[in-house]
């Protein structure tokens, strides 16, 4: 935006405040763009790294929509996860890799959110193998949860709902955003480089694909250490 | 449960062939109907020109030669398998070994981008053939056969070398899991819990409880398949020799190396050495898991003599002297202790591996290695980023990684070596030693699957 005092200056940089130019943003322009240049949608959870540090304490923002999301539908989900606690709650001790791990219920979805080390998948594999049963309770309240059943002979197909329902986790630095595009793509990352003025077109684009997003990969307490080094430290035994 | 026919199964998968040389030759499907008729005339045996797929049933004479095919996920596609069915394969598969590169530690110099060709162009591998034989004119003449119809990227050979050893003057390949309803008396006096089928093979129960893996479409026709990590592994013995006799010299006026290796025991190992040669043969043993003979370090920690010690029947616990951040004890913690509890004995995967090089012009020399199971996932993928590398497996090792296929860095690497009566001594500075330098992901397709491809008409 030009510092230029002219009334043409001022008046495009009120643009975003204006009515007509938010309208017009919303119905045309976005899905215009969405047509011309859409991101292919991220994958969720945390990206794979070198760094033994990064490989701890990482997220899962796992959102599963509601199949029936009236208040009976709600219920149906909660008594699923009500009538298993004491099977969640060993089973995410014999995992041996969770911090971690909640169960929301929010607005149309229900959400585990946990904090584990390792990989992901190796993760949900042995917690299938641990309860997968009440996994399969849960998925019958779950959209598109039905053709993952029973859990323990579709590992591969519910891990791969697992990570496509995970949340995209946007990188901590926000240019960082334009060499995943890329990569999605199948693209050598940020070659040639991106235009950092083109950021916000890139974020509005990729959040139509990815709608829900985690800001970033979180904050750390105490970076570096797996749950079992803690709880070694503690002394209570791994 | 479906029953078991050896007689649908590729023979590199149960058991290893008693031959000591191996083409691996590196394939584009660039006729895709000729591609076809070959893959007919090889599941049967019906072609003069097309050597025969060996099976895993027992044989009543030994074969001069064996004859096997890995196929990637590019291979399925330009065979003409329909985008319906491909959808049924798993995701590792599908996206080939290039792009699960972090996972596997292929970064730095083990990066694909490093690669030499063929496998520099990870799309145009579609088939991985694998001739096995005693005597070269054998591989000569199946690979000409093999290149009247496809088009050769490239060829790896590799052999035995001597007593079984590999370049780091290790005995290898002593431990492989033992499957249930497979006849294996190689392995028969190995104690460790016998595998259920499903741990190779498709179609099957798994080690993990209850599971099942998925068998892509049609099933009937996939089952009895097996996934494998085709991988060429260069071995820096150079490196890791001198790198012994660094430790070495730094472990000789450390204050607590009596309770390393007391002392005179230097005569037992060797078959007798001088205490600073000792020294360097116990941080390999470390480093490894066994002595270079292959005794178990766990059995024997002062003595790399074998007398009435078994090579496989041996157990971890809190307190063993094999540290757990050796290399043996990462790639199989049998039942010892590990974080994650559920999952002793559920990663276990077939490894057959042969020596290449070295190369007369570089010298470059190590492993062709085929890491074989009914998952990547599960198995080779979970074993490399979990607990070759990371070591997640233990809180006093997590943060490093294997001392031998590690992806080390000398600024970052460590490793505990182990004292009698607790603490240990840390080693640090070792660069990588075993750089990776290829590979794919192949599907050993069921001779009933081969058969299958060979019948595509898109």
């Amino acid at each position: 935006m030009s510092d230029d005092s002219g009334w043409l200056n001022s008046y495009i940089n009120s643009l975003p405040e204006r009515g007509w130019f938010q309208f017009l943003s919303k119905y045309v322009v976005v899905p215009f763009w969405v047509w011309r240049e859409g991101r292919p949608k991220l994958p969720g959870g945390p990206r794979p790294s070198p760094q033994p540090s990064d490989n701890t304490q990482r997220m899962m923002n796992l959102l599963m929509p509601l199949k029936d999301t009236s208040p009976i539908g709600r219920a149906k989900a909660v008594m699923a996860l009500a009538q298993n606690v004491d099977e969640i709650f060993a089973g995410l001790d014999n995992v041996g890799t969770v911090h971690s791990a909640r169960f929301l219920l929010v607005e149309d979805y229900i959400c585990m959110i946990s904090v584990y080390d390792g990989d992901f998948s190796n993760y949900i594999r042995d917690f299938i193998s641990t309860i997968g049963s009440v996994f399969d309770a849960l998925m019958h309240e779950v959209e598109g949860g039905d053709k993952l059943y029973p859990s323990e002979e579709n590992v591969e197909a519910f891990i791969d709902w697992v990570r496509e329902h995970d949340l995209f986790q946007a990188p901590d630095y926000p240019f960082d955003l334009f060499g995943l595009q890329d990569e999605q793509a199948g693209r050598k990352p940020n070659d040639p480089p991106h235009d950092l003025q083109t950021l916000p077109r890139s974020l509005i684009l990729q959040l139509h694909a990815n709608r829900n997003i985690s800001l970033g990969g979180g904050y750390r307490g105490y970076p570096g250490y797996s749950a079992a080094q803690i709880r070694r430290n503690l002394g209570v035994g791994w | 449960m479906a029953v078991f026919d050896a007689e649908k199964v590729q023979g590199n998968i149960l058991r290893g062939y008693p031959l000591d040389r191996v083409r691996h030759m590196i394939l584009e499907v660039s006729d895709r109907r000729r591609a076809r008729e070959f893959l007919a005339a090889a599941a049967d045996g019906t072609g003069e020109e097309v050597p025969r797929i060996t099976r895993s049933a027992n044989w009543s004479e030994r074969p001069e030669f064996c004859f096997n095919i890995g196929i990637t996920f590019e291979g399925l596609r330009t065979l003409g398998l329909p985008s319906d069915q491909l959808k049924t394969f798993p995701t590792e598969y599908t996206e080939g070994m290039t792009r699960r590169a972090l996972k596997l530690g292929d970064f730095g110099e083990s990066a694909p981008e490093h690669w030499p060709a063929p496998f520099d162009r990870p799309d145009r591998i579609h088939i991985v053939a694998s001739a096995y034989a005693n005597a070269d004119h054998h591989l000569d003449d199946i690979e000409k056969k093999v290149a009247k119809v496809f088009t050769v990227l490239g060829t790896r050979d590799g052999r035995n070398l001597p007593d079984g050893k590999v370049f780091f003057g290790y005995r290898d390949g002593i431990s492989q899991p033992r499957l249930r309803h497979v006849f294996d008396p190689e392995h028969a006096g190995d104690h460790q819990i016998k595998d259920p089928l499903g741990t190779v093979l498709l179609g099957y129960q798994t080690q993990l409880e209850g599971i099942k893996f998925t068998i892509p479409t049609p099933e009937d026709v996939f089952r009895d398949s097996a996934f494998n990590a085709f991988r060429v592994l260069q071995q820096d013995t150079e490196a890791f020799e001198t790198y012994l006799t660094d430790a070495a010299h730094f472990l000789e006026s450390h204050r607590d190396v009596a309770r390393l290796l007391p002392e005179g025991a230097e005569q037992n190992i060797g078959g007798g050495m001088s205490r600073h040669d000792a020294l360097r043969e116990v941080v390999a043993a470390q480093m490894c898991g066994r002595w270079r003979n292959g005794t178990p370090y766990e059995a024997s920690p002062n003595s790399d003599v074998q007398d009435g010690i078994s090579l496989t029947n041996y157990d971890y616990s809190l307190s063993s002297r094999c540290p757990a951040g050796s290399h043996m004890r990462r790639a199989n913690p049998r039942g010892g202790p590990i974080v994650q509890r559920v999952a002793n004995y559920t990663r276990r995967m077939v490894r057959r591996g042969m020596s290449y090089g070295p190369d007369p012009e570089t010298g470059e020399h190590g492993l062709l290695g085929n890491f074989i199971g009914a998952n990547y996932g599960a198995q080779f993928e979970a074993v490399m980023c979990d607990w070759i590398n990371f070591g997640l497996q233990d809180p006093g090792i997590t943060g490093t990684n294997d001392p031998l296929l590690g992806a080390n860095v000398p600024e970052t690497s460590r490793f505990d070596l182990t004292l009698k009566g607790g603490g240990h001594i840390r080693l640090s500075g070792f660069p990588r030693f075993v750089k990776t330098r290829g590979g794919a992901y192949t599907l050993l397709p069921s001779l009933p699957a081969i058969r299958y491809l060979s019948q595509l008409t898109a």
